[in-house]
């Protein structure tokens, strides 16, 4: 139960009036060893509320005193904010699929194989004609002037280019666009339409040399695309709105810090290095254990810091970026994976080739979870569909061991599809449970070190306003 | 160096480190990626 708790307190319904921490309706302050040789973290987990108490002063500050005092004043705000984030937000972004079909064969791509191999593309037709649609939808759901999103992804986006730069052209002024390429084939010409365009640039590339990185994304014959990634990234060079995705496998784990290096020295703004998920039986095959997954990613972060320490340019690390994010400043997480119920169906959506609704991409390869169809069925109605609850009624309340953790609402208990398809039901966890909780231990390291800046976009709080201080 | 990092400051370690900042949540993340930025228009 979280919802409306910290608002109850008074009320003859719940007779305790929440006077003692840890009891009744009292503050459910829980302390977590940070690993840090002077602070523990105080996390009151249905507000997402935090504190780092100096090791010796623990008894005092979480049993009574000013951060107890401190809390109650402000405990009904954080439970309102944390509600709004879980519960209130609309849908303002589309994973939109305008094809089926990739020219690679990625170990642990989520859409299965013969779809890749021999699927269909979306007409240009019908590619304007979903735009026209989700245009009209989202100016009934958004705020005027707030612009939703339309990522291009796959499958390959630019096997259907023609379809695709037409989508964006006849729509610059009504969606922000981005793209999530292979990049094998975007070319000069490809790269000048999108920045041109201002479309955002998202690419794949797993490890620094192609032994490595192609062992985990090849073509259907078998041969890796690294160079050509390389020459893609080369050209990208100097444009603000690209990124890299790192797929962390038991193939690249090893070698995140060199590409940490890698990415770098290409002077990639911003890269994602997301674990892999394991939706589909494949991926499994090169799941790594959570303990060296962790360890692992951590140096990598490790090694941003003495990079930005060294040359003064930082490389965000944006799924880490986020989990940081959801500590200091929950509402300003841009990323919707790492909260329950995930942005799957909630936040955003995923439109298949076909015109079929998916709560998000991951779910496209199981045809249990589509929602509907975006030309014949009503987007309002797709989206309260029993496949799509199932999706944004998955909560960490009612997932074991989740419902008792500390960081619920920093984790997240990533995937849906993966909890589903790996452990048999919505509301089992995904595939990784440690690695969450080594980041964010991680986090509040970085916290307690004051080095929070310099893990985040130089203008990470701009817009924000303070709600809490205590030192 | 075009954005020379600030050096740690060597302060009296305190006692409560606890802060948290707020802004109205857009909802408009995503899971993989992309548009996280706000240089894109």
């Amino acid at each position: 139960m979280a919802r409306g708790k910290h608002r109850q307190s008074s009320d003859a319904a719940t007779p305790s009036r929440g006077r003692y921490v840890g009891t009744g309706n009292g503050p459910a302050f829980q302390p977590i060893d940070i690993g840090h040789p002077e602070y523990v973290a105080v996390i009151e987990p249905d507000t997402a509320f935090w504190a780092l108490v100096r090791r010796e002063k623990l008894a005092h500050a979480v049993l009574g005193g000013d951060l107890v005092k401190s809390f109650r004043k402000k405990a009904s705000l954080f439970a309102k904010e944390i509600d709004t984030l879980r519960f209130g937000l609309k849908p303002s972004a589309v994973y939109f699929n305008p094809t089926e079909r990739c020219n690679l064969n990625c170990t642990y791509c989520y859409i299965p194989e013969d779809m890749r191999r021999t699927g269909q593309h979306m007409s240009r037709e019908r590619l304007l004609e979903s735009l026209a649609i989700l245009k009209r939808y989202f100016r009934t759901t958004l705020p005027k002037g707030s612009l939703p999103q339309i990522v291009f992804h796959g499958a390959e986006p630019l096997l259907n280019r023609e379809a695709v730069f037409a989508g964006i052209e006849r729509y610059a002024d009504d969606f922000r666009f981005g793209i999530q390429t292979n990049a094998t084939l975007l070319d000069e010409s490809a790269i000048e339409f999108l920045r041109g365009r201002q479309v955002s640039i998202g690419i794949s590339l797993d490890a620094p040399t192609a032994s490595i990185a192609d062992r985990t994304r090849s073509n259907w014959e078998g041969q890796g695309v690294f160079q050509q990634v390389i020459r893609a990234m080369d050209r990208l060079k100097g444009y603000p709105a690209w990124s890299v995705i790192c797929t962390v496998s038991q193939e690249n784990l090893r070698h995140l810090t060199k590409l940490v290096d890698f990415f770098h020295e290409h002077e990639v703004p911003t890269c994602l290095m997301n674990i892999l998920r394991c939706t589909l039986p494949r991926s499994r095959s090169v799941k790594p254990a959570d303990a060296p997954a962790a360890k692992h990613f951590l140096k990598a972060l490790d090694r941003t810091h003495e990079l930005y320490r060294k040359t003064g340019r930082k490389l965000i690390v944006g799924n880490f970026a986020n989990i940081l994010l959801a500590i200091i400043a929950p509402a300003a997480r841009r990323l919707m994976c790492d909260i329950s119920p995930c942005g799957g169906g909630r936040c955003f959506f995923a439109l298949a080739p076909n015109g079929d609704l998916f709560p998000c991409s991951e779910f496209i390869g199981l045809p249990q979870f589509c929602g509907g169809n975006l030309f014949r069925d009503d987007l309002p109605a797709v989206l309260h569909s029993p496949p799509f609850e199932s999706v944004t009624g998955r909560k960490v309340e009612d997932i074991d061991p989740c419902r008792g953790c500390a960081i619920r609402h920093f984790c997240g208990s990533p995937c849906p599809a993966e909890a589903h398809e790996m452990n048999g039901r919505m509301e089992k966890t995904g595939a990784f449970c440690e690695f969450y909780e080594e980041q964010v231990r991680y986090a509040f390291r970085l916290i307690a070190d004051e080095k929070v800046n310099d893990y985040l976009w130089d203008d990470w709080d701009q817009g924000l306003r303070q709600t809490f201080g205590m030192s | 160096m075009k954005n020379p990092p600030k050096k740690c400051k060597i302060t009296a370690k305190k006692d409560v480190i606890a802060y948290r900042k707020t802004c109205k949540a857009q909802g408009t993340g995503l899971s993989h990626y992309i548009l996280m930025d706000k240089k894109a228009k």
